[in-house]
């Protein structure tokens, strides 16, 4: 009973999830012994120098990959030890990423992206709705190779908030776009949060980014060193870089 | 070793599907071209060196009865470098079981070295004038030899003017003229049970045959630069009082002409097959290096930052190319030998070339070897021209999305709106990739079309064989007398048990003259009721046989250059008696694969001989449980001088499919291959430039399976457009390949038939290696390692 209550808030849980990457012939320890709690519906900067392992982390977190060992449990689902097949349907019906280089499909327009993204999921979100909520209401015909990098970026985050997920998960999302246009890209994320109360999770190398979340995880060489709780979260506008 | 050749190694290792699959093509391609170069060469070679050697005569008269003494005369004649005189006749061979073969008697002049048509002595001893204890020793050809169990000691039964004679045979032997023994122009191929050459000394032949002092025909050599038909005249006009039967130059020889047809076919393969096969090996390449080059921008900008110029990266690049030809030229050579080798049997079984035809090319392999190593070069530094373009400081930036465009089926909006966004996915890369697809294209269509040839093959052999055997003639046995006979006698057959009908015909050989023209043929009288013998026009109308006029077979015709309704003129070409003239009018013209023939009633062939009520043989159609009965019976008749029985001739054409069905299975096998390397390579680039494409709709929710149908649909997009395009493809290759032959012989017209089956199947062969090889290259999806492609370049 308690375990009922306690997943209603508590998104998902990482128990001791560690992940070894074996390179050629040396193993690189990504993450050590992390424990980390995502509650539902808050906003989460995790923030570290590369090679902290917070990508490693948000990877395991969208069931991209499996820890070594360790356990990562989404409403009460054990992840870590789930097959293929389950981590696609975890992927297709929970998840919704975005990455630092859009990963958009150059032959489909921005519409297309979109849809294609919608048409895995029973009751998705409206296309034309969702692209007109991330500002591209007269690029939707465009293909990627015609839209700018922050263009990209919002059809990026339309094709993940489509399926209407409830965890979004972004890998630096503004990294490879100037400043005004990350901005930008920023304040939507914290509109999908705070207006759909949909769980994001940023992971970025730019600490002031911390300063929109309600908590932020700082990460050095595989290990969680500070979890800092955030009673005002500054709205993206504002932040400075 | 230095450190690009590793590279080029290691990246050869990463792409060894690719590579090898290219190597297939390339070898198959060098393959044929050493194996049908070698087997052309060699056969070529040889014909040539036998021909000089044994003195091949340049040109052919037949006369009735011509004294020994006019070869002098002929021989005087400006132009003429050297003629013989001898006797050539066919009379019936009685075999050991009484069944009928026919024997071509050919003298021999003796000594014969310097005459024309010289022997070639095989196996055993020449024959001796006057052997010892008397009788007549022969040589026989090899063929018959074997076919009928045949050595020196034993024995052959001729029919001669009505008598039985022994011969004694003391060997094997051949000449340039009977390279391929086959009987006449009317006979599919060579029936080594039936039919024979004994070659025996001239004297003896002209005692055998009661022509003391005579010959009947001279074969003569021209001296270099002479002009043939000029000699020809002066020879016809110094053979005029002895009755001219005919006269041909050695083009139309019999054995000749099909030799030369054979070996021209064997040429036009020798080059047109390598071409395609290396021609769609280099478009692969193209492709394939195309890809590397992108893939490994980062690279080639390090390396030009490091200093390498555009021309040592492209020679890199272009060593890969170079990689592919050098295997595949020693794989190809290798399996050319084989097939070669191979090959050579295979003719060996059909030929009298003395020189034995293996024998390792050096020159084909050579040739086999630049050839190779040129495409390669080509394709390697085409393909690798990307290379310039590359500035090594953008090389290390990422790069911009491929640029998305709309494809020509959007233009249909009405269509275009009714897709799956997956399908239109695959049509807009296929889009963007337009020379991708063009090359695939071209590739499908070449494997399809050769899977419709290969398949069809079988369609028309057996088009053929009903069309001749059974529709345009439907007889058993078709019995022909020594002399032509008065109708009634053929009652004697009629009433045997077990035959059910029986239709008489009259041959008479003649020459058709025309507007100047002249080709000599055999004039067929047939009852006009007769339903043994069916004449049908081009399109396919049956036409019945004519009370007046003639009807005339198409090749005759068109070398007439006669037209229904002409009237032609016909001469008899009759060993006995004066010649006689005929004019009737072409009243129909008629299209036969096999032979020839100028139809009309028995009544009028009749009356070209100034005859009535003759026929010169019978047409039987018999119960098949007594047939061996009948058969036997006739074998026991004075007067027939050959049997030709239908089942014997299937029977013989039979083993010769057999062989036809080896031929086929290695087209089919060379298509396969062709066409999954090209899908295969197409779908494995495709693939790899999209890895990051792919692994982002993983990770958006797209199952292995989903991603792969993805990709399927591309590749069925890509090839089925070939698929489609290859079915009506092939039927014009086929038509190429018969109308190539065509020109080559006129001694058979080969129908180009193909069944819906054909298509089909060839459909399904298309299908089945797009399919296997999409497996192959989608087996790439389920491993994709999603964090490894998805990360991030900082």
């Amino acid at each position: 009973m308690t375990e009922k209550i306690a997943s209603d808030r508590i998104l998902m849980k990482l128990d001791r999830v560690t992940k070894n990457y074996v390179m050629g012939e040396v193993t690189v320890e990504a993450l050590r012994e992390t424990v980390l709690e995502i509650r539902d519906g808050e906003l989460l900067v995790i923030l570290g120098p590369s090679g902290s392992g917070k990508s490693t982390l948000l990877n395991i977190m969208g069931g991209m990959d499996l820890p070594s060992s360790g356990r990562a449990y989404y409403r009460g689902e054990d992840l870590s030890r789930a097959g293929d097949r389950q981590l696609t349907r975890f992927r297709r019906n929970e998840v919704g990423f975005v990455f630092q280089f859009f990963n958009l499909i150059p032959d489909l327009t921005a519409r297309e992206n979109v849809e294609l993204a919608a048409n895995l999921v029973d009751s998705p979100l409206p296309v034309e709705q969702v692209l007109k909520e991330v500002g591209l209401a007269d690029r939707m015909d465009h293909f990627p190779s015609q839209l700018s990098g922050g263009e990209q970026q919002r059809v990026a985050i339309a094709r993940a908030i489509v399926k209407n997920p409830r965890l979004l998960l972004c890998d630096e999302p503004t990294g490879n776009l100037d400043y005004q246009t990350g901005k930008l890209i920023l304040s939507l994320l914290a509109a999908v949060n705070r207006e759909r109360g949909r769980t994001v999770v940023i992971v970025t190398h730019n600490t002031a980014i911390g300063a929109m979340a309600g908590r932020i995880v700082r990460m050095r060489s595989g290990r969680i060193v500070e979890i800092t709780e955030n009673p005002n979260p500054v709205s993206p506008e504002r932040i400075e870089w | 070793m230095n450190a690009l050749t590793r590279k080029l190694a290691r990246t050869i290792r990463s792409t060894k599907g690719q590579f090898l699959a290219v190597v297939a093509v390339v070898t198959l391609g060098i393959a044929v071209y050493i194996s049908m170069g070698t087997a052309y060469l060699n056969l070529h070679q040889s014909q040539e060196a036998f021909y000089r050697e044994n003195n091949f005569a340049d040109y052919y008269f037949h006369v009735v009865r011509a004294p020994q003494q006019v070869v002098r005369q002929i021989e005087a004649l400006p132009g003429v470098a050297n003629a013989t005189g001898r006797i050539q006749t066919d009379v019936p061979l009685l075999k050991a079981d009484n069944q009928r073969a026919t024997a071509r008697l050919v003298s021999c002049p003796m000594p014969m070295e310097t005459e024309v048509n010289r022997l070639h002595l095989l196996t055993g001893r020449l024959f001796d004038r006057y052997p010892q204890g008397g009788g007549v020793e022969v040589l026989i050809d090899p063929q018959y030899a074997a076919a009928n169990s045949l050595g020196p000691g034993d024995t052959l039964n001729v029919v001669v003017g009505g008598q039985r004679v022994p011969l004694t045979v003391v060997g094997t032997a051949t000449s340039p003229e009977f390279i391929y023994p086959i009987k006449d122009s009317a006979t599919l191929m060579p029936e080594p049970e039936t039919f024979g050459i004994i070659m025996l000394p001239h004297h003896q032949a002209q005692q055998l045959l009661n022509l003391s002092g005579q010959i009947n025909q001279v074969v003569l050599q021209l001296a270099p630069g002479a002009d043939g038909e000029q000699v020809a005249a002066a020879v016809k006009e110094i053979l005029e009082p002895y009755g001219n039967l005919s006269s041909y130059p050695r083009d139309q020889q019999l054995s000749h002409a099909v030799m030369q047809a054979e070996l021209d076919g064997l040429r036009a393969s020798a080059i047109i097959l390598p071409i395609v096969f290396l021609g769609i090996a280099a478009g692969i390449q193209f492709i394939l290096l195309g890809r590397i080059v992108k893939a490994q921008r980062l690279q080639i900008g390090i390396m030009k930052a490091l200093g390498y110029n555009n021309r040592q990266i492209m020679l890199h690049y272009t060593g890969y190319a170079l990689a592919v030809a050098v295997v595949g030229a020693v794989l190809g050579s290798l399996l050319g030998l084989l097939v070669a080798s191979g090959l050579s049997q295979l003719y060996a079984q059909f030929i009298n070339l003395p020189e034995t035809l293996s024998g390792v090319n050096l020159t084909a392999i050579a040739y086999g070897f630049l050839l190779s190593l040129g495409v390669g070069t080509l394709a390697g530094l085409i393909a690798s021209r990307g290379v310039v373009g590359i500035n090594p400081a953008e090389s290390m930036r990422p790069e911009p999305p491929k640029s998305g465009r709309k494809a020509l089926l959007e233009r249909w909006s009405w269509l275009w709106a009714r897709l799956n966004l997956t399908w239109r996915l695959g049509l807009r890369t296929i889009s963007r990739n337009r020379t991708r697809f063009a090359l695939t294209l071209v590739g499908v269509v070449f494997a399809v079309g050769m899977l419709v040839v290969a398949f069809s093959t079988n369609d028309s052999v057996g088009y053929m064989l009903q069309r001749h055997f059974y529709q345009d003639q439907d007889y058993d046995y078709l019995v022909h007398f020594t002399t032509p006979v008065h109708e009634r006698e053929i009652a004697s057959i009629t009433r045997l048990d077990g035959v059910l009908r029986a239709e008489p015909l009259l041959q008479v050989p003649v020459r058709i003259q025309f507007a100047g023209r002249s080709e000599d043929e055999v004039l067929v009288g047939l009852p006009p009721d007769a339903t043994m013998r069916t004449l049908v026009t081009k399109t396919g109308r049956t036409l019945p046989v004519p009370e007046a006029g003639m009807i005339l077979n198409e090749r005759t015709a068109a070398k007439l250059e006669v037209q229904v309704g002409d009237r032609v003129t016909v001469e008899t070409l009759l060993e006995m008696g004066p010649s006689r003239y005929e004019d009737f009018t072409v009243i129909g013209i008629n299209q036969q694969l096999v032979g020839s023939g100028a139809f009309v009633s028995l009544e009028q062939a009749n009356r070209a001989l100034q005859e009535r009520n003759l026929v010169s043989g019978v047409m039987l159609q018999v119960d098949p449980g007594l047939a061996p009965a009948v058969e036997a019976s006739l074998n026991d008749m004075t007067g027939v001088a050959a049997i030709m029985s239908r089942q014997k001739e299937l029977d013989n054409i039979t083993k010769v499919l057999d062989l036809m069905i080896y031929s086929v299975s290695i087209m089919i096998g060379f298509a396969v291959v062709l066409g999954f390397a090209i899908v295969y390579n197409t779908a494995v680039v495709s693939f790899s430039e999209r890895r990051r494409e792919l692994a982002s709709l993983r990770v958006v929710g797209f199952t292995s399976g989903e991603v792969s149908g993805l990709l399927l649909k591309e590749t069925v997009l890509q090839s089925a457009v070939g698929v489609v395009l290859g079915l009506p493809f092939g039927y014009l290759l086929a038509r190429g390949i018969i109308a190539a032959q065509a020109q080559s012989t006129d001694l058979y017209t080969l129908p180009v038939v193909i069944s819906l089956q054909t298509y089909l199947f060839a459909a399904l062969g298309g299908i089945l290696f797009i399919l296997v090889a999409h497996r192959f290259a989608a087996r790439g999806v389920a491993r994709l390692d999603l964090v490894e492609v998805l990360k991030n370049r900082d």
